[in-house]
């Protein structure tokens, strides 16, 4: 038996991703980037204030 | 959105543990290095010196025995009558 998604022509290989789904996969992974990176900032910052870093 | 169709080579079951692990190694590798070439870090996460002293000097300086207590008290031996 085949695999239907095979003959699909939107489908790239080897992942058998489309392109659409490819970029939406991305833009997941840069939103979870920015979010932590967000946190990360902040808690730099916190431990710039509370602790002796860079004084 | 640029570099969307790597996705499309990389197997997303693959590639995101990937990156997920290349951060989480990396920034721990950062902290492990600061945490081992520096000595305020150290001192900072036992808690701050000022607050280590004033523990210090709000410690009892002799524990009151409870009462019924057996207390145990040495004495000098009278050689001299």
């Amino acid at each position: 038996m085949s695999d239907p998604n095979r003959s699909d022509p939107n489908r790239v290989w080897p992942t058998g991703l489309t392109e659409p789904e490819a970029q939406e996969l991305h833009r997941h992974l840069i939103q979870g980037t920015q979010i932590f990176g967000v946190i990360a900032a902040f808690a730099h910052l916190l431990a710039y204030i509370y602790s002796p870093w860079l004084k | 959105m640029i570099y969307g169709k790597m996705w499309l080579h990389v197997k997303p079951s693959v590639g995101i543990p990937l990156f997920l692990g290349a951060v989480a190694v990396s920034s721990f590798a950062v902290h492990v290095a600061l945490l081992t070439n520096t000595t305020w870090v150290k001192r900072f996460l036992n808690g701050s010196d000022a607050k280590k002293a004033a523990l210090i000097e709000q410690a009892p300086v002799a524990a009151v025995p409870d009462p019924g207590a057996t207390v145990l008290v040495a004495a000098r031996p009278q050689t001299d009558r």
